[in-house]
């Protein structure tokens, strides 16, 4: 048996000069390194402030750390086989740090942990076994990048991650080569000296590529805003949003220069997948490259030559792109700054959305609708008006009260409301949420919305609210915090789920059902079960391949609903596709976007297409005949 | 101060229908006041138009004649009026309220240190005039309280033009007034003018549409809803899936994607009424609809609906139309 | 350029309203106001005018202190200043009386050129404009569409009616009263309302103005119109419900 031992790590005897040299180079090494991160370093300290950042409390950044970097999970759990193989590169970093440490110290002749201790004999195994998984993975990924080729790294081949994975390698190669040669072979040396090399030559390279996340990626995940899509507030008068270099706050430059390009944003974007000009990968990388060529005190738009108008307004809004990120990029708060910079200044003409503002401008609501036409519904409908002292104020918002789907919805949901015998009403006034005014970056018309709909809450005495639109919930609940204290708000599905038992089910061997997950209630408020508890009660339920937080947009948010036709493919009609493919009979949706938006891409298919219902229809489709609305 | 004086216009070489309506509306003034309703004509060649106005029963046609008044402009018209009422003195002077009448009357009105009541819809005992308010949402009784002429327009469609013919076989009397006009006073120069842009739909400026949804089913099934747009002298539109499936050029599409218009004739054939389609449409001033479905939505804002199978209605429409402009 | 345009606060579109006690008016105490459509499109103009020309756009209007809000609206689209005439009687002033309040206002201005929406959504009486220029003693234009400024003065696109179009040209100063719909209007941003703050919104009382108040026209009440509208279905057959309908369009629509 050959006594493998760790000589990488004996203390060698390095002649003066040998010592010198690595000295020297190291320096230089560290000097390489230093010249160009700092300068990025630079770059992130010389942006912005974020206006209200809350550092703490630390808990549960110290949880997500833990989480996400340590172990690794968002790069694990979203792509199971090259996320491990990544893993185990990382963990073999982490485990080298001390390993790393001694051999330097050993190169100048100060080495601390020596091989012939126990402690040090079993680090430096453990490490050797580090080392072979991180060669198993780094092969691995090397593989799958240049001969698998997976679309969403690129299309051009990235000779950086080429070099980098090669230099892994060395590192690894040299590391487990040194237990097979003895101490005094004078191959060992030469070993040592490769993984030196190797070494010092990685070091500077690290903030030149994108491997600078080995640096950074720790600190933005711990870093993070706090929330999902959370949208900072505009500070003072002359904050517009992301208009040019001067208003790319520290958080924002820290991510884009965090970007490994991974393109798991990308992957998953509706946008992205339907051929149109949104990347979301490309938007960061954008910013980096700003940043880059212009720093982060440029009166220079930041859409133009780096970013295109028309591509951040092809976004949803979907999230799927900050939920996936294993570097923790914000993708949202970014395209709303960026939608932000050019709406609050007047630079988007777009004839929808100025139809839409002025809309919202002159009247109440986003459809451009006579608000008598939503009296004249609640007087059909025979609904309740909330006088005070109902416990729930059932909010209709726009599609609600004037969309014909969205009141069907609503009229079925009062239906299931009368049933259980709940107490509600709805409001004799009510103005839009705001939300497509919002995801499009219009904080005058978002203010004032939000305001003369926190007063009549107010008015009202409205102290709970139950909406059957996830945008309204969301709206509500999160976005209205800038400008008032809005009152409890939860969805219709979480509020039937509740009651889920006191409601009627359909026997077994009835129908398939999939559900689709809205963006706004799954990825949004992580609420997934409660909807699929409902539909459960009409049927079998199958899954879309996409489903839960991985579901894909109907592409009908981010204030799209009213914007004019899109390029490419319609995202509707390609998730319409996905969810008519499982071979359910009916499709389950808890939004009346959604809804609105596979209605018309099922009607496109012709007979043979799925039902297409809402949870609220679902349940009250059970319901005994005679339940009256 | 006596008497009623009625402002004609000619369109195409004749008396335009609305100011017949403008007459008749004269004439109901007259009536009530127990007054003479004399007409006027201005323009420079008025000959055959005055005769054209005599054979209605008027007390008087006043032929105001003047080559400065070739072409309308507002500054000729209205020192010409302003010449013509300050020499009859009538207590009342009734326009028809066209684009035309709306540019000068105002100002003419001002000259008398009157204001003019414009767009009236009736004419009730006082004599009171009604004007609608709030688009139409809310009627105004006016009176006039001034010591000058009182000026009223009268609304198209308000006073029917037939009223203002009776069989009477004597002519009235025509006098001819030239007023004094100075080219120096005429201070806009009007051109030729021209129909709206060559494209090859311009649903925005058209005055009736045929529009056509789902219930025609398939693209084949189209040329029968053409037929009724050609019968009706529409322009064909369409709701959104139509466009979407390819079956008539984007360009026709009404509604919230689409374009907004406001013809005076809508006539909505298999369309549901989908709240993106209403706002495109709803503007109208006249909707039908057709639909077999009773509860469309389409029929809460309709003005006149048939509920049936449209690929009966609409040849039986198509049939109607042709008989009714024979 | 220096360019004045006249507009007005009304009540919001399609708002539930009730007609007033003395039945003169309806109550304004629970609407909601807005700038007036045509408005919109007459200040769009003058935006664009300034853009293309230079000069200086001044806005006007008269009424009670909550024209103050949308004064400073069209402040935030891009207006230089506005001027307030304070004046708490404009429903009992007739088209003649609130014109002379504006020319009054308008005349030590002299501007190039005047510009107001061509009627108002509340008493759609369409003749400001015009009046203004007859007190004024100054050409002008109505139902125009579109501004060109040429050597002479302004030429013009007028709407006429059934799709005809007609262009005129005119000298400045003058008066044009914009239709609706001739540009595509901006929408107000954070940052034109950030700016209008520091924009001057001169009051002017209408006492100070000291023009003759007198009707010669009054609104003596207000009704609700007898007839709503409501959808007449035309029963039987194709044929019949045909025939009924073109009955319909010839007779009562009279688009036939």
């Amino acid at each position: 048996m050959i006594a493998l031992l760790p000589t990488l790590a004996e203390p060698q005897h390095f002649s003066l000069i040998e010592k010198l040299l690595f000295a020297v180079l190291a320096l230089a090494s560290v000097l390489a390194f230093w010249r160009r991160f700092g300068k990025i370093l630079g770059k992130i300290l010389k942006s912005k402030q974020d206006a209200g950042f809350p550092l703490f409390p630390l808990g549960w950044r110290i949880r997500d750390f833990v989480w996400e970097v340590l172990f690794q999970a968002k790069v694990v759990c979203e792509r199971p086989l090259p996320g491990l193989a990544h893993a185990f590169v990382f963990w073999a970093f982490c485990a080298f740090a001390l390993v790393t440490l001694n051999h330097c110290a050993v190169g100048l002749g100060i080495g601390f942990l020596s091989p012939a201790g126990r402690f040090g004999r079993f680090y430096f195994y453990c490490a050797a076994v580090f080392a072979l998984t991180c060669t198993a993975g780094i092969l691995l990924l090397f593989i799958r990048r240049f001969f698998f080729r997976p679309k969403w790294l690129g299309a051009k081949l990235s000779y950086q991650s080429g070099v980098i994975a090669f230099l892994i390698f060395a590192l690894m190669a040299t590391y487990l080569a040194s237990f097979f040669v003895a101490g005094a072979d004078p191959r060992a040396r030469v070993l040592w000296w490769l993984h030196t090399l190797t070494l010092l030559v990685f070091l500077p390279l690290i903030p030149h590529t994108k491997h600078l996340h080995l640096v950074l990626s720790p600190v933005t995940v711990f870093l993070s805003r706090g929330s999902f899509s959370q949208i900072p507030p505009l500070v003072g008068d002359e904050d517009f949003g992301l208009v040019a270099g001067t208003d790319l706050t520290r958080l924002v430059s820290l991510q884009a220069y965090s970007c490994v390009e991974c393109g798991r944003c990308t992957e998953h974007c509706p946008a992205a997948n339907t051929g149109k000009l949104l990347n979301p990968k490309e938007i960061v990388l954008g910013l980096r490259g700003y940043l880059n060529d212009l720093g982060p005190a440029s009166e220079e738009p930041l859409l133009g030559k780096y970013n295109a108008q028309e591509a951040v307004f092809q976004c949803t809004t979907c999230g799927a792109c900050e939920y996936q990120c294993p570097v923790g990029i914000e993708h949202l708060p970014i395209l709303v700054g960026l939608r932000r910079g050019a709406v609050n200044t007047g630079a988007w003409d777009d004839p929808h959305g100025s139809k839409l503002f002025l809309a919202l401008e002159r009247g109440s609501n986003a459809l451009g609708i006579s608000p008598t036409e939503r009296d004249k519904f609640i007087e059909k409908q025979q609904l309740p008006l909330f006088d005070g002292t109902q416990e729930y104020c059932l909010w209709l918002g726009c599609m609600g009260a004037y969309d014909p789907k969205g009141r069907e919805i609503v009229a079925d949901f009062a239906r299931v409301m009368n049933y259980l015998g709940a107490s509600y009403g709805v409001l004799r006034k009510e103005k839009c949420t705001g939300d497509p005014v919002r995801r499009l970056g219009n904080d005058l018309l978002f203010q004032q919305l939000a305001e003369a709909n926190l007063e009549i809450l107010a008015q009202n005495k409205v102290k709970k609210i139950v909406s059957i639109c996830p945008h309204c919930v969301r709206t509500i609940q999160e976005d209205w915090k800038e400008y008032g204290a809005p009152p409890e708000v939860e969805h219709h599905s979480e509020f039937l789920a509740r009651y889920a038992g006191k409601l009627p089910q359909k026997g077994s061997g009835s129908e398939s059902i999939v559900f689709h997950d809205p963006c706004y209630l799954g990825r949004y408020r992580n609420v997934f079960d409660e909807p699929r508890q409902v539909a459960a009660l009409a049927g079998e339920l199958v899954e879309a391949p996409r489903n839960h937080e991985r579901s894909f947009c109907c592409g009908a948010g981010g204030g799209l609903a009213f914007l004019g036709e899109e390029t490419g493919n319609r995202i509707s009609h390609v998730r319409a596709a996905e969810l008519s493919a499982t071979g359910a009979a009916t499709i389950a949706t808890a939004c009346p976007f959604c809804n609105t938006m596979f209605r018309d891409a099922l009607s496109a298919t012709g007979e043979g297409a799925p039902q297409l219902l809402d949870i609220a229809q679902l349940a009250a489709r059970e319901l005994p005949k005679g339940s009256s609305s | 101060m006596s008497g009623i004086l009625v402002v004609l216009e000619e369109r195409g070489g004749r008396i335009s229908r609305f100011s017949w309506e403008a007459v008749a509306a004269g004439q109901r003034l007259g009536a009530q006041l127990d007054q003479p309703v004399s007409a006027i004509i201005l323009g420079a060649e008025t000959e055959s138009l005055a005769t054209e106005i005599a054979a209605r029963p008027l007390a008087k046609v006043l032929r105001v004649e003047h080559p400065l008044l070739a072409r309308y402009t507002a500054d000729g018209f209205t020192q010409a009026l302003q010449q013509l009422i300050q020499k009859e003195w009538p207590a009342h002077v009734v326009l028809p309220h066209s684009y035309q009448v709306r540019d000068y009357a105002p100002a003419l009105a001002a000259r008398f240190g009157e204001a003019l009541i414009g767009d009236v819809v009736a004419i009730g005992d006082g004599p009171v005039f009604t004007r609608q308010l709030l688009q139409g949402r809310l009627n105004g009784v006016y009176r006039h309280t001034g010591s000058g002429p009182c000026f009223v327009s009268v609304q198209a469609g308000a006073f029917r033009a037939e009223l203002s013919e009776t069989a009477d076989l004597q002519p009235a009397p025509i006098s001819l007034f030239t007023p004094a006009l100075d080219p120096a006073q005429i201070r806009t120069k009007p051109a030729e003018p021209f129909r709206g842009s060559a494209q090859t739909v311009d649903l925005a400026s058209a005055q009736r549409i045929v529009s056509v949804g789902r219930g025609i089913r398939e693209a084949e099934n189209i040329p029968l809803v053409q037929e009724l747009a050609t019968a009706l002298d529409a322009e064909l539109a369409a709701s959104r899936p139509i466009c979407d499936a390819g079956w008539l050029p984007l360009e026709r599409q009404v509604g919230s994607s689409g374009q907004t218009v406001s013809p005076r004739l809508y006539l909505a054939v298999g369309i549901s009424g989908a709240i993106q389609h209403q706002v495109g449409m709803k503007g109208a001033q006249c909707i039908v609809a057709i639909n077999k479905d009773p509860d469309a939505p389409i029929f809460e804002i309709a003005d006149y609906g048939i509920v049936g199978d449209l690929f009966e209605v609409v040849p039986a429409l198509t049939e109607a139309v042709k008989a009714a402009k024979l | 350029m220096k360019i004045v345009v006249a507009i007005k606060q009304v009540p919001e579109r399609d708002a539930q309203f009730r007609i007033d006690a003395q039945a003169k008016w309806i109550e304004e105490a629970d609407l909601q106001f807005t700038l007036n459509e045509s408005d919109a499109y007459a200040l769009e103009e003058a935006l664009q005018l300034r853009e293309q020309h230079g000069g200086e756009v001044i806005v006007l209007s008269a009424g009670p202190e909550r024209v103050g809000t949308t004064l400073r609206e069209a402040l935030a689209k891009g207006a230089d200043r506005a001027i307030h005439i304070d004046c708490d009687d404009l429903g009992a002033r007739d088209a003649l009386g609130v014109a002379k309040l504006l020319a009054a206002a308008i005349q030590p201005e002299s501007p190039d050129l005047i510009l107001t929406g061509l009627q108002s959504e509340d008493l759609g009486l369409g003749q400001t404009g015009v009046i203004l220029a007859e007190l004024l003693a100054l050409p002008h234009a109505s139902l125009i569409l579109h501004v060109e400024k040429t050597e002479t003065g302004l030429k013009v696109k007028r709407e006429l009616e059934e799709g005809w179009f007609q262009t005129v040209e005119l000298p400045t100063p003058a008066v044009l009263t914009i239709q609706s719909g001739g540009n595509k209007l901006r929408y107000a941003t954070l940052m034109g309302i950030k700016r209008a703050k520091t924009k001057e919104v001169r009051r002017v009382t209408a006492a100070e103005l000291a023009v003759d108040a007198a009707p010669v026209v009054v609104l003596e009440r207000v009704a609700l119109p007898q007839k709503q509208k409501s959808t007449q279905i035309l029963p039987g057959t194709a044929k019949e419900a045909a025939e009924a309908l073109v009955e319909k369009l010839k007779v009562e629509v009279r688009v036939l």
